[in-house]
Order: structure tokens, then C-alpha cells, then sequence
């Protein structure tokens, strides 16, 4: 398909989008505080667009670097555990324990716990993070063939460079989904994170609106985040596209 | 040397099972810089007995003696060719050739005069920056020969190396193994189901029974002369002993009928 014909058709679904959603509204008398008109949203963000950028950048703030602190511990655990039988009996049944327990429920006892601030919001969503990911990448390494693992060791390589060089390799691929999955969640925690009580980001904006019943203005923060969302996962697929040319998925037609 | 010595094996069997027997009390040496062809029917435990000669799998009983040693673990002085793809798939053929040396800290100098020969050796020169998904699997076959080469073992063991190979390549493979093998005085184990390849590339040929029928394993000379060519496969000589390989290798399938 030509990228004209694409970009046209995109076009054409968000104008059937407009009209259906003007239309509903117009034709079942829907008072804006249950639907709101495309107007009403746009006059939301006019009216929030003080105020917004600060709530972007502490939202942001936390996500990111809850994601990314998650991340790191998740795939290093998941690795540690694959690695050393030892770490993986003191941890692996700890792991198997907590790993059930919704993260959401956690946080009153976080807040008792830790307190309001910067910090124990950014654990929450690193914890969400990585138990996910610890879990996967222990799986994935689980799954590499015998037979990739037996040409290192019989190529001369010492354990730590057969991990350095066969499983890390590997698992790339197998670990995508589950990193895109965690980058999506991660903002379901940053939303959580904030219900838990500070005086700023795009959370504790969608509360304070909710008190006022302004819903146009939860919609447009709930746009704020697709938005933000979408980008973080494009940002993770351009990565995965340059890490993973060795692999035959990219051709998918069946 | 290599000795193997009252060598029996079993795969465990799953909690409570009984293990699966698949070789029993094997005796059998192999001299140095010899050319030994294993060959026998599907499932008699040439891929198995291999992975022992490597040190992937411990014996159930008995041993195998390297140049005076009890083999214990996996060493780069006998390197496998696998029966499986072992091409590593996020390496490209230069890496995948390199890869040995360089864990094994060869410097870079040496490392690219190594590989740059062996490329060649396996004809796959101008292929050096390919993903080995955009090979054939005869092309990959050959990546991974090279690969082992590239580390220069004293021991090669090779589990059906050129089964995929078309007969042309094959044939060309064959002469360029024998002549690495020629030049380079390198033990090599070869297992394969072509009774031709084996009479052409080995010293001996072992042909080993499935464990079914007694799992024994008897020695065939090949008499030939070395240098070989292709053309010994013309001799009536040649076809004689073909004739008996096939007859022990069919020994039990008759009985069975
Ligand atoms: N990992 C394993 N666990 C349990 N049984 C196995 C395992 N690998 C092989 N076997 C069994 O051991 C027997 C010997 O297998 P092996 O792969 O050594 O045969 P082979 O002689 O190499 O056969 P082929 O010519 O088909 O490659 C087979 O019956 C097989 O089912
Ligand atoms: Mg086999």
C-alpha cells in the first residue's frame, strides 16, 4: 500500500470517528458530564494549559524512571536466576510467593510503609516492572535449545561469556513482549502511584477534575496519556527493530 | 588416543521411570590423527556416544580415555559439529567463524587470517556479512564446519555433517575435509548413514547394532590407498567392501523379516 493511500485512509476512520461520536451525542441528547463534545475537550486543554507541562514532566518523571529502574532489576534478576542455582533457591520461592499479589494492593502499605514523595511512587511502578520482567526473562532463558549452549561451552567458552554471548543474545527477542506489556502498565502505576496522594502530575490532575465532575478535563488527560503511551512503545520498537535484524520475525504472512 | 572402555549409557528416566538404555558395554579405540566413520540405523546411540566424546553427557558406566585422561567435561580440543543447527542465529557468518577464537582470546590479528581462510576453505567467501537466516541449510552446515575448524581442535567429531548437502557439494566437502585432514593431523570422528561417504573418508568404519539387537559394534579396515579421489567408488575393490558394510549394517533387519 502507498503511504498516501495509507495516510488517507487513516483520515478518512478519524472523520467517521468525529462524526459517529458528534453524532451519538447530538441525536441522544448525552449531557457533557457523561460524553463530552470534541469542543469541550479542546477547551479543557486550553483551559489546563498552564498547568499541564509540569504535570507531563512529574508524570513522565515517575514512569520512566520507574520503568526503567524496573527493567533493569527484572531482566537482572530473571538473568541472576538462570545463572546461579544458589541465588535462585534464596530468591526463587520468595519470588514464587509474591509474585501473585496484585501490585495495586500493595499501596496502602506502601504509603505506611514509605510515606508520600517521589520515591515510593517510583518503587511502585519498578516493582510492577520487574516482577513481571524477572519472570519472563527466567522463562525465556529457560527456553534457549541445549544445543546453542553446548557449541559455546565446546567452542571454549567459560560460563559467564556463554551468557554473555549466547543467552543475552537470545532472549532479546522473547523478552520484547513482555517489555512492551511493563511499558503499558508502567502507566496504570504511574496513575495508581499518584492516586496515593501528591500535589501534582497527570493522576492527581484526573482526581482533583474528578471532585470538580469535569469530565471533559479527565478525558483529555486520559488522551495525554494514549498519547505518551503510544510514543514510549514506538520509542521501544524502533530499539527492538535495530537489536533484533537477526531474527525472521519482521516477514509475518501467513 | 581415544579408549573407550566397558562404556554402557542410559538417559535418566522421568521421576520413577526407568532410564532408556541406548549403548552397552562398548569397547573401542580410536588412534590419533585416525579418520573413524561411525554408522549403524536410526537410534542406535551414534549421536549419544558422540556427545560423550565431547563431554556433554557422562557415561552410565565404564569410560573413554583422551590421550591418557578420563574425559570429565566439554573441551575445545574436541569440537563437535552438530547433527542439530548450531549456527548461532544473532551472529553473522564472520562472527559465527570467529566466534571460538575470540572467546578464547586469540588476538584479532590472528583471529582474521583464521577466519578469512576458513571462509574460504567452506566456499562461502562474499558471504561474511550474511544473518544465517539468509543462508540454505547446506550453506549454514558449512558455517558452522568452518567455525569449528577456525578453532583448530585436535578432534573433530561430526554427527552427519553433510546429510543436507546436495550431492555436488558433498562431494566437494568431502574432498576439502580430507584434505584439511591430511594436512592438519586431526583425529576425526565422523558419523553418517552413507555407507559411500564412509568408505571414501575413513581409515575405519564402525558399525554400530541398535541396542536392541545386542548394540554391538564391529570394525570394517578400508583398505584404500591415500590419496583418494572420487573415482575409487569405480573400483571393484571398492564395491566389494561396500557389499559387506551393507550386509553388517543389514544383519538384524534381515533376521526381523
Ligand atoms: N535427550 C534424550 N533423552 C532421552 N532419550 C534420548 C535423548 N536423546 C536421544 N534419546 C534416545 O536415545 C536413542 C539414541 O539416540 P541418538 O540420537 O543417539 O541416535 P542416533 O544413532 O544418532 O540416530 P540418528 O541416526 O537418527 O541421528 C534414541 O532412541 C532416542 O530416542
Ligand atoms: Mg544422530
Amino acid at each position: 500500500m502507498s503511504a498516501a493511500k495509507n495516510i488517507s485512509r487513516k483520515l478518512l476512520l478519524t472523520a467517521v470517528f468525529f462524526i459517529i461520536w458528534t453524532g451519538v451525542i447530538s441525536v441522544f441528547q448525552i449531557r457533557p458530564i457523561y460524553l463530552p463534545g470534541p469542543e469541550d475537550i479542546i477547551n479543557s486543554f486550553i483551559a489546563m494549559r498552564a498547568s499541564l507541562p509540569s504535570s507531563i514532566l512529574s508524570s513522565l518523571r515517575i514512569t520512566l524512571s520507574g520503568f526503567l529502574i524496573g527493567a533493569v532489576i527484572g531482566v537482572g534478576m530473571g538473568l541472576l536466576m538462570a545463572y546461579s542455582r544458589t541465588f535462585m533457591n534464596i530468591v526463587g520461592p520468595f519470588m514464587e510467593f509474591t509474585r501473585p499479589i496484585p501490585i495495586f494492593a500493595m499501596i496502602p502499605l506502601f504509603m505506611i510503609w514509605f510515606g508520600l514523595g517521589l520515591w515510593p511512587q517510583i518503587l511502585l511502578v519498578a516493582l510492577g516492572v520487574s516482577t513481571v520482567l524477572g519472570v519472563q526473562t527466567y522463562e525465556a532463558v529457560r527456553n534457549i535449545p541445549s544445543v546453542y549452549i553446548n557449541a559455546s561451552y565446546n567452542l571454549g567458552a567459560k560460563k559467564s561469556v556463554m551468557f554473555k554471548t549466547v543467552i543475552c543474545p537470545y532472549i532479546v527477542p522473547h523478552l520484547i513482549g513482555a517489555i512492551r506489556v511493563a511499558a503499558g502498565t508502567s502507566w496504570g502505576l504511574d496513575v495508581a502511584a499518584e492516586f496515593m496522594g501528591v500535589q501534582s502530575g497527570l493522576g492527581y490532575t484526573m482526581i482533583v477534575r474528578q471532585m470538580y465532575l469535569d469530565t471533559p478535563a479527565i478525558i483529555a488527560v486520559v488522551l495525554i496519556y494514549s498519547v505518551l503511551a503510544i510514543i514510549l512503545d514506538q520509542i521501544i520498537r524502533l530499539i527492538e527493530r535495530r537489536l533484533t535484524r537477526w531474527t525472521e520475525r519482521e516477514k509475518m504472512s501467513f | 588416543m581415544l579408549k573407550i572402555e566397558n562404556l554402557s549409557f542410559s538417559y535418566e528416566g522421568n521421576k520413577g521411570k526407568p532410564g532408556y538404555e541406548v549403548i552397552r558395554n562398548l569397547e573401542l579405540t580410536i588412534g590419533d590423527n585416525e579418520f573413524v566413520c561411525i554408522i549403524g540405523p536410526s537410534g542406535c546411540g551414534k549421536s549419544t556416544l558422540l556427545k560423550m566424546l565431547a563431554g556433554f553427557e557422562k557415561p552410565s558406566e565404564g569410560k573413554i580415555i583422551y590421550n591418557g585422561q578420563e574425559i570429565k567435561s566439554v573441551g575445545y580440543e574436541r569440537a563437535m559439529v552438530f547433527q542439530e543447527d548450531a549456527v548461532f542465529p544473532w551472529l553473522r557468518v564472520r562472527d559465527n567463524v570467529e566466534y571460538g577464537l575470540k572467546v578464547r582470546g586469540v588476538p584479532a590479528e590472528t583471529r582474521k587470517e583464521h577466519v578469512n581462510k576458513f571462509i574460504e576453505t567452506v566456499g562461502l567467501k562474499g558471504f561474511e556479512n550474511a544473518w544465517p537466516k539468509e543462508l540454505s541449510g547446506g550453506m549454514k552446515k558449512r558455517v558452522d564446519l568452518a567455525r569449528v575448524l577456525a578453532n583448530n581442535p585436535e578432534t573433530i567429531l561430526m554427527d552427519e555433517p553433510f546429510g543436507a548437502l546436495d550431492a555436488m557439494t558433498k562431494e566437494m566437502m568431502q574432498e576439502e575435509l580430507v584434505k584439511i585432514w591430511e594436512g592438519s593431523k586431526k583425529t576425526i570422528v565422523f558419523v553418517t548413514h552413507d555407507i559411500e561417504e564412509a568408505l571414501f573418508l575413513a581409515d575405519k568404519i564402525v558399525v554400530l547394532q541398535h541396542i536392541k539387537n545386542g548394540g554391538e559394534a564391529e570394525v570394517i579396515e578400508v583398505p584404500f590407498e591415500r590419496p583418494r579421489t572420487v573415482k575409487i567408488k569405480e573400483n571393484p575393490e571398492f564395491q566389494k567392501v561396500r557389499r559387506r558394510t551393507v550386509e553388517l549394517l543389514k544383519k538384524y533387519e534381515r533376521e526381523e523379516e
